[in-house]
């Protein structure tokens, strides 16, 4: 089967899957400790016009570079879906459209959301991402099958909300990697929940190969009671308003995606501090780490702004590659921000 | 006395403008030496090279003023809008409004660099968490919260979505600071698909027609938002009478643009080029004296080709020159290793293209909008580059990059290879910060080796 590869929560799993495709959730490269490629792509080739990768160049967000590095050194994905959630990854999908052997589709999300006119340009976004994977030789749904698909996807991921505390922060994070891919997702049997001070993990992605930043803070005494990275809980969507399931199943779909998904890129971005008002008090989360790569301004320019708006101490860490490259000084500041909540 | 043309320091300008008051120079009210800014705090006149004509003085005395100029419209009664980020679109439906004067705040992040960073407000900007990762248009977030340059605009709008991360996480910030933003949203440019209907943009890019009816019903917003603001009607035909004012600006600079970048020798320095280019962004807070400033320009340029007289030796190897730089002392290093700017692509290259007249007005100003080099594919930007570099001689390129800007990390390997596959040129990417006092020895010799590589 075709598969899509994405890696931005603002693309519906459901639309690609219902084209018959099977949506990819991009794995990203491990890194070396000083910031090099451990597992160089294979597509990278030594001269400068081939060789696509962009690690290490000044000003290059780490998560692009390595989203760049993981596009050229797939060799199975058919096509690739990036977005304009941000400038970086906006860059990155100009750059990858000079391999041509994958197909690049740029969907423009707007930052803007509360006009119609922002909403309905999301809605055009997704209908010509269906006529690209139609190109690539998906099937156009029928409402009944978009609306089959959603209902499998909404399924799964109650599934795995309804697990989330007997799981680990690990675990669940897997598992929101899993139901952007998969709808037969099925919840670990072992549970394994974590245990300490309850805190929320804020920000931007933090991709499997980083996943060993849950198991310092697991060690450190913290548990992950909000996963509200970009990867995280925080942007699943809502469920889809039942009664326009069948008439309107994909305007449905955008209006679920589109207008639930709290992001920092959105303007403004009061739904993100909404949510995480909301999310906070219910989870009675006592501390609040936000997670950021290097360069990556519109987290950056947050924190300032969480430190006076949160009603729990923040710990800022900022990953200026992979985590196992910085893994004293993470660690260190994790245990250090632990004691004192304590 | 006919005096020669060439580039003097600031000590050299006062004696030249006694000379030039005695010759019967007549100033408009912001006219004077260019001292007196120093004075004021401009210290990094004092590093320049600058022309010695008396439209040079004007220009810079136009352009060093602004503050008081917007004081003065405040004091007159006059409202006063930021406009942030479009470069060029919202200002001419702003100006098409009596006793409205609009500007852009994010041009803030000159102000290190003129002050030679005695402002402090990039300090300001850092106590706020927004530190030297982020652009130096993060001065506009201390010039907000210091309140010491220019008045607090009446309101402020902001365009986002295809537009850099650190104008719009900046303007985020602002808005928590108090001063609320109108946003409104620039698509991501892309190629039209088969099949549907294209638009061909000012400067050559072409865009789906959709795109086109989508920013046009978002300045239509914007359009709405003006007029209850100002309590006047922005009707078609006022915008009209806009949009020729703005193209009165715009065909000037296309012609200062061929015969600065094309006469032999070159007739104006890269310095005075690149402050000449940026009035079309925002007229420099006064359209019309914006019209006369350049027309006085042109007028100095014309008579300097007639005569074939340059500021900088003949010969000198022709550069085509991408992205502003954060300090304008890097123009005259270029000048001083032997290069010229034969062309440029300061990031608002649609403003400097004439807005069509022949088309309804908002449309017009949709279609110019788009054409912002940034909000598209830096493959296209590198296209135009390309074209305009072949089209002005260049003989190499510098890639200048903005220091944190979120578009400089990958853009300039897209155009970087496309100038050197398509042109075969020899290019530099440099990168300048608002003070490379510290650097120039390193961009010297990097700007060096390029003049003599193309040379």
């Amino acid at each position: 089967m075709n598969t899509v590869a994405y890696c931005n929560p603002l693309v519906p799993v459901e639309w690609l899957g219902a084209h018959g495709l099977q949506p990819r959730w991009l794995r990203l490269p491990r890194r070396g400790p000083a910031g090099s490629i451990a597992d160089p792509p294979a597509a990278a080739a030594p001269s400068v016009r081939g060789n696509l990768s962009v690690d290490g160049r000044r000003g290059v967000c780490p998560l692009a570079a390595a989203a760049v590095d993981a596009i050229s050194a797939a060799a199975v994905d058919s096509a690739v879906v990036l977005t304009t959630c941000c400038d970086q990854m906006r860059y990155a999908a100009c750059w990858l459209e000079r391999r041509p052997s994958v197909p690049v589709f740029t969907l423009n999300v707007p930052s803007t959301w509360q006009t119609p006119a922002s909403r309905g340009l999301y809605l055009a976004e997704l209908q010509r991402l269906g006529r690209f994977l139609v190109s690539l030789g998906g099937r156009a749904p029928a409402n009944e099958e978009l609306a089959r698909v959603i209902r499998r996807f909404e399924r799964a991921r109650a599934a795995l909300l309804a697990a989330r505390l007997g799981l680990s922060a690990r675990a669940f994070a897997a598992g929101l990697l899993s139901v952007r891919e998969d709808a037969n997702f099925a919840a670990p049997q072992e549970a394994e929940p974590d245990a300490g001070l309850p805190l929320a993990l804020v920000g931007g992605p933090v991709p499997e190969a980083d996943y060993v930043l849950f198991d310092w803070i697991r060690h450190a005494g913290g548990r992950i009671v909000l996963d509200a990275t970009e990867w995280g809980e925080r942007t699943l969507p809502r469920a889809v308003d039942v009664s326009r399931m069948q008439r309107e199943p994909l305007a449905a779909l955008a209006d679920a995606y589109f207008g639930s998904i709290p992001d920092v890129f959105r303007r403004p971005n009061t739904a993100l501090y909404e949510y995480l008002g909301r999310e906070l008090a219910a989870r009675k989360v006592q501390g609040l780490i936000l997670r950021r790569f290097l360069w990556c301004d519109l987290w950056h320019a947050e924190v300032a702004e969480f430190r006076a708006w949160s009603p729990v101490p923040v710990l800022d860490l900022d990953a200026a590659d992979s985590e196992a490259s910085s893994a004293g000084r993470t660690r260190g500041r994790i245990e250090a921000f632990l004691e004192m909540l304590r | 006395m006919s005096v020669p043309a060439r580039r003097i320091t600031l000590d050299e300008w006062d004696q030249r403008y006694a000379e030039l008051l005695a010759a019967g120079l007549a100033e408009p009210w912001y006219g004077g030496p260019l001292c007196r800014h120093v004075e004021a705090g401009d210290r990094r006149l004092q590093k320049l090279r600058l022309d010695n004509s008396a439209a040079a003085l004007r220009l810079w005395n136009f352009l060093l003023t602004e503050e008081q100029r917007l004081r003065r419209a405040r004091e007159q009664g006059w409202r006063i809008l930021g406009t942030l980020k479009d470069l060029g679109t919202i200002p001419v439906m702003a100006y098409a409004l009596e006793r409205v004067v609009a500007f852009y705040p994010d041009g803030a992040w000159w102000l290190p660099c003129i002050m030679e960073n005695q402002t402090g407000l990039l300090e300001l900007a850092d106590q706020l968490g927004v530190d030297e990762s982020f652009c130096p248009v993060r001065a506009m977030l201390g010039a907000f919260v210091g309140q010491a340059h220019f008045p607090l605009p009446d309101l402020l709008t902001c365009s986002v979505g295809a537009t850099c991360d650190d104008v719009s996480a900046i303007a985020q910030r602002l808005v928590r600071l108090g001063h609320p933003i109108l946003w409104w949203e620039m698509p991501h440019r892309r190629r039209p698909e088969a099949g549907e209907e294209v638009v061909t943009l000012p400067g050559g890019f072409a865009a789906p027609a959709c795109q086109v009816a989508f920013v046009h019903a978002e300045l239509e917003r914007i359009r709405t938002a003006l007029e209850e603001w100002t309590g006047q009607r922005l009707s078609d035909d006022r915008l009209r009478a806009g949009i020729r004012r703005a193209n009165q600006v715009r065909t000037r600079l296309r012609e200062l643009r061929r015969l600065g970048y094309t006469a032999e020798p070159c007739p104006l320095p890269a310095l005075e080029m690149l402050v000449a280019e940026m009035l079309a962004i925002h007229f420099c807070s006064d359209q019309v004296e914006a019209i006369d400033v350049l027309e006085d320009l042109l007028a100095e340029v014309r008579r300097r080709v007639a005569a074939r007289q340059g500021v900088l030796p003949a010969q000198a190897v022709r550069v085509y020159w991408v992205n502003p730089v954060a300090d304008l002392r890097v123009m005259n290093l270029l000048e001083e290793v032997g290069g010229r700017v034969c062309g440029s692509e300061y990031l608002f290259c649609h403003a400097l293209d004439p807005i069509p007249e022949d088309a309804a007005p908002l449309e017009a100003l949709s279609r110019c909008a788009l054409a912002d080099p940034l909000v598209g594919s830096p493959a296209d930007r590198a296209e135009r580059i390309c074209r305009e570099a072949h089209e002005f001689a260049a003989q190499a390129v510098v890639v200048s990059r903005i220091p944190g800007a979120s578009h400089c990390g990958l853009e300039g390997l897209v155009i970087a290879d496309a100038v050197r596959t398509r042109l075969g040129l020899p290019v530099v990417e440099i990168e300048v910060p608002p003070i490379t006092d510290a650097l120039e020895p390193n961009l010297r010799t990097r700007l060096e080796a390029l003049v003599e590589t193309a040379g």
